[in-house]
């Protein structure tokens, strides 16, 4: 089983920096500056179901480490705003996912985690630019971060239900 | 549609509900403030930092007289005279030791955004409202 989970992980991690980088090139920020899918957090929401929150973060850490690698973006703003999003978001989301769990679906569970990236997000920029106009921008990525939060749990939900039984935990 | 309702509990229904309520109230209360302040009087004030840091700040309001404001600033090359006149400021005279007298060339000011700075003379002189209208957000 442990071999079993580490290839998994490992999958997750792959299939995450796959969508990371696929998602940089959809070009979403004509809408919204700075808006974005999100579409890599399924990997980590997928990893927190399945195997809970440590296997989660590990994908999330990894995916993001690698992805600004390969991404030419490792270190700069870019780096620091996904990362802090990222660790945001998915605390929220398993804050949601443990705690509150018979009350919110997955699609629940992924709007908090979107909603809170945001709001990570926007708190390192203002420690980067460290001017509070910034803050008038949030409500705009939230309420675009409310489609994409909802996508992005119908998406783990359906993956959810194609996944093989006995790696199932538990029900959705 | 009852593809997804099948899927949203009471609960995300609510989350829902109360972010799309949340964010339209925060998207549009800078709308509104900024309508209900559109006929107040904008305060504005100059402001003219010296060498020893110290700042002044005289309402705008107070330079539409008859005659204008002449303020005398001591710097390390010498004095720089200051005329604020009808909503109006500028750096009237540099002192004869400033090599490019830039500060003078600057001219007037009226709005916040444009400052007159003059470097040899450690002066600086500039414009803001109390309420500052932002002029972009770039990301």
């Amino acid at each position: 089983m442990r071999t079993r989970k580490i290839v998994i992980i490992a999958l997750l991690v792959g299939l995450g920096l796959v969508l990371h980088l696929v998602e940089n090139m959809l070009p979403l920020s004509f809408i919204i500056p700075g808006a974005k899918l999100g579409l890599a957090n399924i990997a980590n929401l997928l990893g927190l179901i399945l195997f809970g929150f440590i296997a989660g973060l590990q994908i999330l850490l990894l995916r993001i480490f690698l992805g600004s690698i390969l991404a030419g973006t490792f270190m700069t703003i870019n780096f620091y705003l996904s990362l802090s999003g990222g660790l945001l978001g998915y605390l929220v989301m398993s804050l949601f996912f443990y705690y509150f769990r018979n009350k919110f679906s997955l699609i629940g569970v992924s709007l908090g985690g979107a909603v809170f990236h945001n709001v990570g997000q926007i708190i390192t920029a203002y420690i980067i630019i460290s001017n509070q106009a910034i803050f008038y921008y949030l409500p705009y990525l939230v309420l675009l971060a409310l489609p994409t939060g909802v996508g992005i749990g119908l998406i783990a939900i359906f993956t959810y239900n194609y996944l093989p039984r006995e790696l199932k935990r538990i029900d959705v | 549609m009852d593809r997804i309702d099948k899927y949203l509990t009471f609960y995300d229904k609510i989350l829902i509900i109360i972010i799309v309520a949340v964010t339209l109230i925060l998207i549009a209360y800078p709308f509104i403030d900024a309508y209900l302040s559109e006929n107040e009087d904008t305060d504005a004030f100059i402001y003219i930092k010296d060498s020893s840091k110290e700042v002044r700040r005289i309402p705008l309001s107070d330079t539409y007289q008859e005659n204008p404001i002449f303020i005398e600033i001591d710097g390390p090359l010498g004095t720089s005279i200051i005329e604020a006149h009808n909503g109006q400021v500028r750096l009237k005279e540099a002192p004869e030791s400033d090599p490019a007298k830039i500060c003078e060339k600057t001219g007037w000011i009226s709005r916040p955004g444009p400052s007159i700075i003059c470097v040899p003379n450690k002066v600086s002189i500039w414009i803001e409202r109390t309420n500052t209208e932002l002029d972009a957000v770039s990301w």
